[in-house]
This record gives C-alpha cells, structure tokens and sequence, in this order.
C-alpha cells in the first residue's frame, strides 16, 4: 500500500470550522442551521461560516446576514469566538503531530501532513481514518482528509467529500478527474487568474496542463509556470513546519460602521489600525520596512497602495504617520466603507538596523550615553539583563482588539515557537 | 544641405549627443538630433531640454579633411535611428543629402538609406550664456571632481535638492559636495585662472555623470560659465549645458565633525578588501551593514552576522589606533564607495562616537574627505 518512490501527504481540513466548534461546546446546537456572523450593527453583518444544516438551505460563506435569515428563518446566529477556536486549533495540531513531525498548519482550520517516513503507523489510508476518528473522538470535531502523492492533489482530493470525507487522489487520476474541470475550480487560480486564463482560451484544467509555458509566463509570470505544472498533477512544494513563521506581512482592516468622507474619522480608524498593526509586529518581534494601505470606497471599488520606507519602523506613531503620507496622497475624498494597514518587508528587530541621518542624528546621539550604559550591562551580564521598556511587555499573549473582528489571523499559530529569546534594546 | 563627413568622427559625434537625448520627452523634437552644417564643419545637438550637448566636427583638421560640405543647411533627424544607421555604415565615408526639403539620403558605399527629417527650425534654441563669469579647470581634474563626489548623491525625490552636487567657488577655490543625507563626499580643488566670481550652485548628479563620461582624460582645460539657471562646460569642440537645481543647499560645514575621539590610520586597499569580504555574506541578508571595532593598540576587527547565512570575522593591522575604543556598525556598501574615490594609500578615519558620523581622509590631504553616518540597531 505504501508506495516504494514519492510522497505521501495528507491535506486535513475541518468542516465548517468555527460552526463546529460551536456545536462542540454547545451540543444542543447540533444538527441545527447555525451561522457565525460579525455584529450586523457595526456592518459586519456576513457569514463567516455556517454549518451543514445552513449550507443546505443555500446559506453561504460571505452572504450577508440579512439575505441568510430570509432562507432560513431559523438561523442560530452566533458571533466569532475566537478564543474557544484558537483552542481547539492548537488541540487539533497537537494530534495531527502525533502521526508525523512533518505537519505545516496553513491556516487556523487546515494543514498538511508529511506521512512518507510513517509507514510503521499503517497504510496511509488507515492513518487518516485513525486521525479522523480521533480528531471526532477526541474533540467532537468533523474534518475532510485528502490523501495524495503532493500538497496541490491531497489539498484537492480533501475538498471532493465534505463533510467527514477521506478521499485518495493519485497522479494518474489526474487527467480524468481533474481535467475536465473548469480552470476557475483549481486550487490557486482566483477569479482573475481565471479571467486571464479564458482571454488566452484556456478554460479547463485540462487545457492549463497542455498549454504553452512561455505565453503563461508572460501573462502570469512565474506562477503561470507553476499552475500548469499543478494541472499535470505535479507539485515540488515540501511540507514545511515552520513556513507558517515566514510571515510575509502583517495586515489589519476594517469596515466602517457606516460610509464615511469624514477625514478626522477616518485618520482615526487608520490611528487605531496602526495601533493594531504594531501590537502583532511587537508578538512577532518584527519592524516593517514597507507600509501599504488599503481603501474600499463606497461602490466597492478597492485601491491598495505601498510604499518603501528608508529606515525600517516599529513604533506606532511611525506607522500611522506612513499610512497617513499614504492616504492623503491617494484618497480621492469620495465616502470610504473599508480602511486597512499593511506592514510588509518585515525584519526581525535584532538583525534590523536604522540607518542614521545626516540632518537629525543629534537627536538619536543624545541617546548614547544611555545606550552605551545598557550595551556594557548586556555584555557583563547577558542580553536579558536590561532593554527599553517595550521590548518587556511584548509578551502579552493576545489583545483585546481582536474581539471585534470577524477575521481571523494566524499568529497564534506561532506560539509554539516564541521561546526565541526576547531581543534587547528597543 | 549636403555633406560628405568621415564616419568616425561623425560616429564620436554622435555617440556624444546622444546623451543628451531621450525617448520619453514630451516634445517630440527633441527625440531628433539637429545636424547643422556650414562653411566651418558640421554642428550636431541633443537634448533632453535638462541636458543639451552640441558636438562639433570641423571642416579641417591638423591638415586634414574630415567634411566636405558640398551645401550648407540644417536637417533633424530621429537620433534612435539615425545613430544606429551611423554605426552599421559598410565604408568610412558617409554622404548626408537632403533631397527635398526633409528628405535626407545616407550613403555609404553601395547603401542608401532615406529617411524622413524634421524642420531644424523647429528646435529649440540652446540657452544663450554670456561668458563673463567663466573659470578653467584641467579636464582630468574635472573627472576626478565628479566621479570622487557624484556617487553620493540622493536617488530618491524626497528632498530633490540632494539629487544634485553643490559647487561652491570662492576665493579661487571650487568646493564640491554631494550627500544623500547618509554619506557625504567633500572634494577642494584651487583654481589656478584669477576667478574672481562667487557662486554656489547645484548641478544635478545625472548631468555630471553623463558629462564625465564624454570627456576624454587630457590635460586640456574646461570653461566652465555659471548663470543663475544654467551651467555650461566648454571644451575645444564640445558645449555641454545643464540646467540647474533650484533651491537652497543644505549648509554641510556645520555637519562635519572637528572633534575626534577614535582615531585609525589604516591601509587603504587592505581595508577596502576587509569590507569587500565582511559584507559577502551582509549584502545577502536583508541590510548591507558590517561591525567595526578596535581591539587593543594597534588592530582593528570588522565583522558581519547575517542569521539565515552565516558570519565573517577578520583582524586587520593599522599603523595606529588612538583614542577611546570604540563599535560601530555602518553600510558596507557607503564604505566602499568612500574609499574607491579616496587617493592615496594610507586613510585616517576619525570618529567621534558610536552613532555620529565619521569621517575618512587620505593621510596628509586635505582636499578631499568622505563622511559617513552609522547604523544604530533597534
């Protein structure tokens, strides 16, 4: 059963997640149509996820609340907890573990899991059924596995039977199942991947898997590569445990409680975003040295615009002052529904630098005395004998912020690592 | 019009304005190059109406032919073209023949090429200078003038200022002075001509680069006329004009640190190389940034860390190290840049603390100096 060559990766992902989370704790809920909502008051009225009960009265992810209820009237409407899913995550991944060191969580709900050195565990299908049954067992949780020679095939083989699936894609089902789908149902081909594609009149999988290298390379660069490489079922991705750390950039956004033009207001909401922005750069010990922002008007239309710093930042004040240059600069004034602050570039504080400036580097030497006073006390007495207040109080394990947010951001998933030592001076 | 011109001279001619010219103008003019000819030899012009270059060809030189002008006239011509054509000419000798009105025919040998011309009427005029304020400096001087201060100019538009070179002249002394806020290179050099004038201006970086690299390295002497817009440099056959930055400069004297409390003579090549080597691994990592630090008496250590990679520690010799001990982390790329314009085979470098700038001389020259400001870590 085991194959002698190539891999063997399992795609795990729960079903209707934060739904079944709900019915876990609560189980009265069981087997009725519940939906998790953001607050319709604030405008956060959409469905985050619902059960399966919901899903078959036509309910639907992103649906707002309202066009939900006229459905189903019955609709247990829950906001998101995030703590109980947060939990829940980590117990998740903690049993997933037990079958392999490989496991790579890609999300708060799904992740993959290298079983190529697990023979001794069983055969691959009976391993997922063992994870399945114990994830069921153990934590009253639903989950879909696809089992597959790749990440790209276990990732679509978990979607084909939902709920509580367990499904074997091999390279040689590829052209039978995977070709005559439309190319908009792959795994990593959006909407306007998929726009591109069909100007080119690549329209099925099956025409990605034959189509010419260089014209996809021209019209999506390398990833145009990589997708027909995907189509013929190929795909060299390792299982990476610790790629959830490589953390490209850290984002917050919002949507307002109501359009607004209003520029006080709306500098603001960027103030708290910034606010926001820096308390998850200080968890992750990070400084950013791109700031990008993100303004949604009324009519939908969304502009996203960066810009690179010279010097890296990390204080809040730095970061609201980059996104306000930015907005002023490409806010066009007519009512905005969204705002959002993106720090990319990240780099961890102890290798960052600050590059001094001609015109103002007085102001940072009036410092040195002091600086200089804490370096000789680190070097008799060890890094984690003196530093600025700041770098003490990153340790907060999670804010409060994310109370009202319907989004959900993965930093938790970190947390097993952040024994990295705590860096000195900032 | 109608000339027949020796290819070469034609094609150093051109090579030259062509500098000055570039596709993405808005007046479409100047995407040509204007060939005048007259009793005296041909004149060609490029412009990019922030840099103009005139090149001129005369009809005789030591004794030889290098024009036949056969009808004098004047001619634009598509400099993206035209230059190509002039370089993959078949023989040395190039006849250019405006047919009727704009229709200009180029042979050479047994090809012919016709191309559609533009009315040199139409091209704008080239600032008129009077040449009272002028000063004369040697060419080679003027190159090692720019290319020991112009790498320090700003790139970016932030402060627009800084993307130019401030030249100074008082008292029959040139002064030069670029910096982007985190280096600053500083070159003197005497006028021997009795300039009387006083001016300090600032020329762009991108000019003095481009006019650097059509001057030839010879002996012979530069006008140089300051007005209050433009700047001309004048050479035997070459009149290059650039517009000037407007603004005031920053006032750098004050910036540049008297005091010392670190003092290092050190060899030059020796050093440059330690930091060469320090900052293989550094400039692979997100910042280009190397340690410095004196050890005991007479050594100093440069080193660099880059996690993901790996780290470098080399020792280095001085001649002499005074002062207080000191650490210091700077951009290896700034350092190198410095000590590639410096001459000389001993620097001193003289610091006067961790997070203020330093500064870099040759040993007993004081015409010359380079400042760099450190890196403090978060």
């Amino acid at each position: 059963m085991y194959p002698k060559n190539g891999r063997v990766i399992l795609h795990v992902d729960m079903n209707s997640f934060y739904a079944s989370v709900e019915m876990a704790y609560d189980s009265s809920l069981k087997g009725k149509p519940l939906a998790i909502a953001g607050n319709p008051e604030e405008r956060r009225g959409i469905i985050v996820t619902c059960s399966y009960e919901a899903r078959n009265l036509g309910v639907k992810t992103t649906m707002p609340l309202w066009e939900a209820k006229k459905l189903c009237p019955d609709l247990i409407v829950k906001t998101p907890n995030f703590d109980r899913y947060r939990a829940a995550s980590v117990a998740m991944f903690d049993l997933l573990r037990q079958f392999s060191n490989l496991v790579e969580p890609v999300s708060i709900d799904e992740g993959y899991v290298d079983l190529t050195d697990s023979q001794e565990l069983g055969s691959p299908p009976a391993i997922a059924e063992m994870i399945q049954k114990q994830i069921y067992d153990q934590l009253d949780l639903p989950c879909s596995i696809g089992i597959a020679p790749n990440k790209f095939l276990a990732k679509t083989a978990s979607d084909m039977k939902k709920p509580m699936g367990i499904t074997i894609l091999r390279k040689r089902d590829v052209p039978s199942v995977l070709w005559p789908l439309d190319v908009e149902q792959m795994h990593g081909v959006g909407k306007k991947t998929a726009e591109k594609l069909k100007g080119i009149g690549i329209n099925t999988i099956g025409d990605l898997s034959t189509s010419n290298e260089i014209q996809l390379k021209a019209l999506l660069g390398i990833n145009g590569v990589r997708l027909k490489e995907r189509a013929n079922g190929i795909d060299p991705r390792p299982v990476d445990p610790d790629s959830v750390y490589d953390f490209k950039s850290i984002g917050n956004s919002t949507t307002l409680p109501r359009d607004t033009s209003n520029q006080q207001e709306l500098l603001k909401v960027l103030e708290k975003l910034a606010e926001q922005v820096v308390v998850r750069m200080k968890r992750k010990q990070v400084v950013t040295t791109i700031i990008g922002i993100t303004i949604r008007y009324k009519n939908r239309k969304t502009i996203t615009r960066s810009q690179k710093l010279e010097n890296p930042i990390a204080r809040q004040k730095e970061i609201y002052e980059a996104a306000k240059r930015l907005f002023h600069r490409n806010w066009d004034g007519e009512p905005i529904r969204l705002l959002g602050i993106t720090a990319t570039g990240l780099q961890e504080l102890d290798s960052a630098v600050r590059q001094l400036d001609l015109f103002s580097y007085e102001k940072e030497a009036e410092k040195e005395p002091l600086l200089n006073t804490m370096s000789k006390l680190q070097d008799k007495y060890g890094k984690k004998i003196i530093g600025s207040a700041s770098s003490q109080i990153n340790q907060v394990p999670n804010s409060k912020s994310t109370k009202h947010d319907t989004s959900f951001n993965k930093d938790f998933l970190q947390d097993k690592k952040s024994i990295v030592s705590r860096k000195k001076d900032y | 019009m109608r000339f027949v011109i020796q290819r070469d001279y034609l094609l150093q001619s051109v090579q030259d304005v062509m500098k000055a010219v570039t596709s993405r103008t808005t007046i479409p003019i100047l995407t040509g190059i204007k060939i005048v000819a007259t009793e005296d030899g041909v004149t060609l012009t490029g412009s990019d109406s922030d840099i103009s270059i005139e090149s001129f060809i005369p009809r005789v030189e030591d004794d030889k032919e290098i024009v036949e002008i056969k009808q004098t006239g004047a001619i634009v011509l598509q400099a993206k073209f035209f230059s190509e054509i002039v370089r993959k000419l078949p023989t040395s000798t190039v006849e250019i023949d405006v047919e009727n009105h704009l229709q200009t025919v180029i042979r050479s040998g047994k090809s012919e090429f016709n191309l559609n011309g533009l009315d040199a009427e139409e091209y704008p005029h080239l600032p008129q200078i009077s040449e009272e304020n002028a000063f004369r400096i040697p060419t080679d001087l003027l190159k090692a003038l720019i290319r020991q201060t112009v790498f320090a100019v700003s790139t970016s538009e932030t402060r627009p200022i800084l993307t130019g070179v401030n030249w100074k002249v008082e008292n029959s002394e040139l002064i030069c002075i670029a910096t982007d806020s985190h280096r600053l290179a500083l070159r003197k050099a005497r006028l021997e001509t009795e300039a009387d004038g006083k001016h300090n201006v600032v020329i762009p970086g991108k000019s003095l680069t481009e006019l650097s690299k059509i001057l030839d390295d010879t002996a012979a002497m530069v006008d140089i006329v300051v007005t209050e817009n433009q700047v001309l440099f004048k050479t035997k056959h070459l009149l290059f004009f650039s517009r000037l930055l407007e603004g005031n400069y920053p006032d750098t004297a004050r910036l540049i640190p008297n005091e010392r409390k670190t003092d290092v003579v050190v060899n030059t090549k020796e050093f440059l190389h330690a930091i060469d080597r320090a900052s293989l691994l550094a400039r692979e990592g997100k910042n280009n940034v190397v340690k410095f630090s004196t050890i005991d008496g007479n050594s100093i250590e440069i080193s660099s860390n880059t996690p993901e990679i790996g780290k470098v520690v080399e020792e280095i010799q001085t001649q002499s190290v005074e002062g207080e001990e000191l650490k210091i982390s700077f951009s290896a790329k700034y350092m190198m840049d410095a000590l590639k314009a410096l001459e000389g085979s001993e620097i001193q470098i003289s610091f006067t603390g961790a997070m203020r700038p330093f500064v870099i001389r040759p040993l007993n020259d004081e015409a010359i100096l380079q400042l760099i400001l450190p890196v403090r870590t978060y």
